[in-house]
């Protein structure tokens, strides 16, 4: 007996080492792991366990400024499922039958946005009580899908101030990635043109979150957390939704009088009404237009593809701001206003006009419109006739003075660079230069130096020279305020949740041209005198608000000549400066100018009745 | 003339080996409340491990009374039913598989144990029986070649079923005995290196007969069990499939932190993220409801039983008595090593349970019976009887 003991002695031993090396390294793993690194295991078993979800915020209405909605908000049924059902095929094809979307459409919906893993996808907005109750009786054939509220903006007027406005969509990558709405995440609808763009952030409210606790099938145990959303806040604009509606008739109905005319090409153009002293946009409208409520719930690939197409002359674009045109003759007031602020003019300064003018030489010679000519006119005379002949003459005297006066005055008038109008998208326009030319052919050395008719084109609006829409009226409210810019705004108001105004929108001017009260007043001489006795009157016959304006038609190689009408009224305390530009229209007297007296009739409560009239000036 | 009782307790009763084994008991119930607690059928669950208990206490008892030495007469016979027990899941009618991975002994309907859970016992017994043949002095390479053949017998039948978890617990019982038999260092050297060629070969083979066969389940090994082998060696891999058990199961002990999230409570336990929470991750549960403390407690109860039957195998009274204990010492610190080393990443998955915490009454019953036997060889280290 003793013998196997002392045998056995040392092989004890190598027993009982090997069990307390198995548990010492037992114990040390889990020292390592429980009381090392414990705290990331408990974070990674938080990651397991806690799912947070995200609860939109009402977004805030848009009010016209007497208060009235132009875009509020309609409480609908969605349906909504979970990413995982795009693997039942049965379901899917199932589903798209009852809500009427194609099966490609569902998957394509599910698929997207990965990041919130529980985040349910809209698959349909807007369903009939039907299909919503149909869905909710069926719930065990629908394993997931769910019928959630939700809101969708509802446009009262339909396509009425489209472009202000803009549409809502959901947040594109880009736009993610731009870092410009740092809380907003994948699947968030966000404004994306307009003023639902630019004024995002107030319209967005705060989301508010959801917390659950989920089991390994990531089914929501229970609720731990939730912050209740706060709804956007209520803004009101400058636009009148009155003077909008007559405004987007008046355009449609100038485009209608350019076809009568023949001229059928025209589709597209814009019109703008400014207040003078405060830069308030009280109208703003684009041609052609689109229904925002196409964007609702996601638009259809096809109408998207529609709306862009070169044929369909691009709805969405906000040609107010967004396009830039010769201004023509439209010009001649700013040309004039330059000439007389130099002293390069005097009211007394006369031309003759032969109809063919040759001042830099006969084979640089220019036509007037009227190639009869018009023979000697002062400035006055020159304006209400828009005889080109005379610019000409003003356009040389530009040319030969040091310092591109020129330029230099249109500058200070808001053109060539962007007012700032708290619209995204706006375009900077153009006013050329010596430097602008070098550098514009840089590959054609040749075409670098300014030439005398370079300056002689610039004097008649055409050329290089580019404004907007917006441009064009801001500098008329210019020249009729006594050369103030005001930087233009659509905002007129941010509402605090009980309708009073929280922010409210400021004048602030962007330059000032000071021009002087004997200079004011030749210059409204002349622009009233275009709509009695020159170019507009045949469209402001009869009509009992004095208007000092001026025609435009301005020629676009390859197209028919755009018509244009820029003017403010009342010519003698100025309230409105109004804008209006056919695209191929025709002239600018008979099919611009209407349109501008049909906005006026109603911003000054008159009577309008539609004015057949006939120009030939350009 | 009857001895006083003092003196029969002193005697018999090993206060180790009682003290250690009641506190495991009592830790094992409470674990198995704890991890079923937030499963369906909970109360069912926790009575049928109670009822195991009960049934392993009484086999307790038996053992405890019941002469150790008798066994060693039987070695035949018992071989004979080892082989038997073995196999008897594939005797028609008498049993039953499920989900392809445990094997049950069923009559009728009626479910009787896990045949391979005494199996681990009575493997002990046979091997304890023909090393001490040997009286200590285990260096004849005939000798050698003789019990290991012997031993292979059983072995190849468990991995046969295929059972290869039971039959790495067979390997780890053989090799204690072995060592503490007289094998020589050299020769586990010799039957570690053909083990491993083994293996090889059959992983080889496997391969081979996978793409030959074209069954890609597996032929020799079980495709998961090739999948769990390589989400050891890379716990990253396919974290949504093989890996998801390893990963949860380490997040849920790594969150337990020192003093865990509280017995019944930690979101890893209550939510389901454990797989098999009450029986191979039953650990999973104990460390994040009890954390570093809990697990250091049960590593320390694991350490008194084993030193404990390490004093029983050092004052048994014959060879064949030590080699029980030492076989049984070797069954519990494998299984210990391998259940608790899976579930922190440190062993690769295999369907190992944690002695005397993993849900499961056969398990429980062959626990408590080994522990019986220990208690019959320390009553008797002074002669065949006392009484």
């Amino acid at each position: 007996m003793t013998t196997f003991r002392q045998l056995l002695k040392g092989r004890f031993a190598v027993l009982g080492v090997v069990v307390l090396v198995a548990l010492g390294s037992l114990t040390a793993r889990l020292w390592g792991m429980q009381v090392l690194s414990g705290s990331s295991f408990a974070a990674a078993a938080e990651g397991n366990r806690i799912r947070e979800v995200s609860l939109p915020a009402a977004r805030g209405r848009i009010l016209d400024i007497k208060g009235r909605p132009l875009v509020t908000n309609r409480p609908v049924m969605a349906v909504t499922a979970p990413a995982t059902i795009s693997q039942d095929t049965t379901l899917v094809a199932h589903l798209a039958s009852v809500i009427g979307v194609p099966v490609d459409e569902i998957t394509k919906r599910l698929a997207s946005y990965k990041a919130e893993r529980l985040a349910p996808r809209v698959l349909k907005l807007d369903v009939p009580m039907q299909t919503a109750a149909y869905l909710a009786e069926h719930s065990a054939d629908f394993p997931g899908v769910a019928v959630e509220e939700s809101a969708v903006r509802v446009y009262p007027g339909g396509s009425l101030a489209a472009h202000v406005l803009g549409y809502t969509g959901e947040i594109s990558e880009t736009q993610l990635a731009s870092g410009a709405l740092p809380d907003a995440k994948i699947g968030d609808i966000v404004g994306k043109s307009g003023v639902e763009a630019s004024y995002d952030k107030v319209l967005q409210g705060e989301k508010g979150f959801r917390r659950f606790e989920v089991d390994n099938q990531g089914r929501v145990r229970s609720v731990l957390d939730e912050g209740a959303p706060r709804a956007g806040k209520d803004i009101k604009l400058t636009i009148d939704r009155d003077v909008q509606k007559v405004t987007e008739k008046a355009l449609a109905d100038a485009i209608a009088e350019a076809h009568r005319q023949g001229f059928t090409k025209a589709k597209g153009g814009a019109a703008v009404v400014l207040d003078v002293k405060t830069g308030a946009v009280v109208a703003m409208a684009s041609a052609p237009t689109y229904d925002p409520s196409i964007f609702l719930g996601g638009i259809k690939q096809a109408t998207w593809d529609a709306l862009n197409a070169k044929s369909s002359e691009y709805p969405l674009n906000n040609r107010a701001i967004q396009a830039a045109y010769p201004p023509a003759s439209s010009f001649k007031a700013v040309v004039a206003m330059a000439g007389l602020q130099t002293g390069l003019l005097t009211p007394s300064t006369a031309f003759n006009c032969p109809g063919f003018w040759t001042g830099l030489g006969k084979q640089w010679g220019k036509w007037c419109w009227d190639h009869a000519g018009h023979g000697t006119l002062s400035l006055v005379a020159a304006i209400e006739q828009s005889c080109d002949g005379y610019f000409y003459n003003v356009g040389k005297r530009f040319y030969q003075a040091p310092g591109e006066k020129l330029q230099a005055f249109a500058r200070t008038l808001g053109l060539g660079s962007k007012l700032g109008i708290d619209l995204a998208g706006e375009v900077a326009g153009r006013v050329p230069d010596a430097a602008w030319k070098k550098a514009y052919n840089q590959n054609y050395p040749e075409y670098q130096q300014w030439l005398p008719g370079d300056t002689v084109n610039m004097a008649i609006g055409q050329g290089d020279l580019l404004v907007t829409p917006l441009q064009l009226a801001s500098a008329y409210a210019a020249l009729g305020n006594g050369g103030i810019v005001v930087r233009p705004h659509v905002l007129d108001a941010v509402l605090a949740p009980d309708g009073t105004a929280s922010v409210e929108s400021s004048v602030s001017v962007v330059s000032n041209a000071h021009l002087t009260a004997a200079n004011l007043a030749t210059l409204r001489h002349a622009l009233v005198g275009v709509t009695t006795v020159g170019t507009g009157r045949g469209s402001f016959v009869g009509f009992p608000i004095s208007v000092a304006g001026k025609t435009g038609t301005a020629q676009v190689a390859g197209k028919d000549d755009y018509a244009l009408f820029a003017c403010y009224a009342p010519a003698s305390a100025p309230r409105y400066a109004i804008v209006v530009i056919v695209e191929q229209g025709g002239h600018g007297g008979s099919v611009a100018a209407p349109a501008a007296r049909q906005i006026m009739a109603k911003l000054f409560g008159k009577k309008y009745t539609t004015i057949h009239t006939t120009d030939v000036s350009r | 003339m009857r001895a006083p009782l003092s003196r029969i307790l002193r005697d018999r009763v090993h206060l180790g080996v009682v003290l250690s084994t009641v506190a495991l008991v009592v830790f094992g119930g409470v674990m198995v409340w704890a991890a079923t607690m937030t499963m369906t059928g909970h109360a069912a669950l926790v009575q049928r491990q109670y009822l195991g208990v009960g049934i392993g206490l009484i086999a307790l008892a038996v053992m405890w009374v019941l002469d150790y030495q008798v066994l060693k007469a039987w070695t035949g016979p018992l071989m004979v039913a080892l082989s038997l027990l073995i196999i008897s899941p594939r005797i028609p009618g008498l049993g039953a598989s499920v989900s392809g991975a445990t094997s049950w002994l069923q009559i009728g309907s009626i479910r009787l144990f896990q045949p391979s859970e005494p199996a681990k016992l009575l493997f002990i017994v046979v091997m304890a029986a023909i090393i001490a043949e040997y009286g200590g002095k285990l260096d004849k390479t005939p000798d050698i070649l003789k019990v290991v053949g012997l031993a292979s017998v059983p072995l190849v039948l468990i991995l046969l079923q295929p059972d290869l978890g039971t039959g790495m617990v067979f390997v780890a019982i053989a090799s204690g005995m072995l060592l503490v038999g007289g094998m020589k260092a050299r020769w586990f050297g010799v039957f570690a290196v053909a083990g491993i060629v083994l293996v090889l070969a059959v992983f080889a083979l496997n391969s081979v007969l996978v793409t030959s066969m074209n069954k890609p389940d597996g032929v020799l090994i079980k495709s998961y069990q090739v999948d769990r082998l390589l989400v050891f060696v890379d716990p990253t891999r396919d974290p949504k499939g093989a890996g998801y058990n390893l990963q949860q199961s380490k997040i849920a002990i790594g969150s337990g932190g020192l003093t865990g999230a509280g017995l019944g409570m930690g979101s890893q336990s209550r939510l389901n993220f454990i797989p098999e929470r009450h029986t191979d991750f039953i650990f999973s549960v104990l460390g994040e409801q009890l954390g570093f403390a809990g697990a250091v407690m049960l590593l320390a109860l694991y350490l008194a039983l084993m030193a404990s039957a390490l004093s029983v195998s050092a004052s048994s009274r014959d060879l064949f008595g030590a080699l029980v204990a030492a076989g049984l010492i070797s069954m519990w610190a494998f299984q210990i090593l391998e259940n608790m080393g899976m579930t922190i990443g440190m062993m690769p998955i295999t369907g190992i349970p944690l002695p005397f915490m993993s849900y499961g009454s056969s398990f429980m019953v062959t626990n408590l019976a080994g522990v019986g036997m220990l208690l019959s060889i320390w009553s008797r280290r002074y002669g065949t009887t006392t009484t």
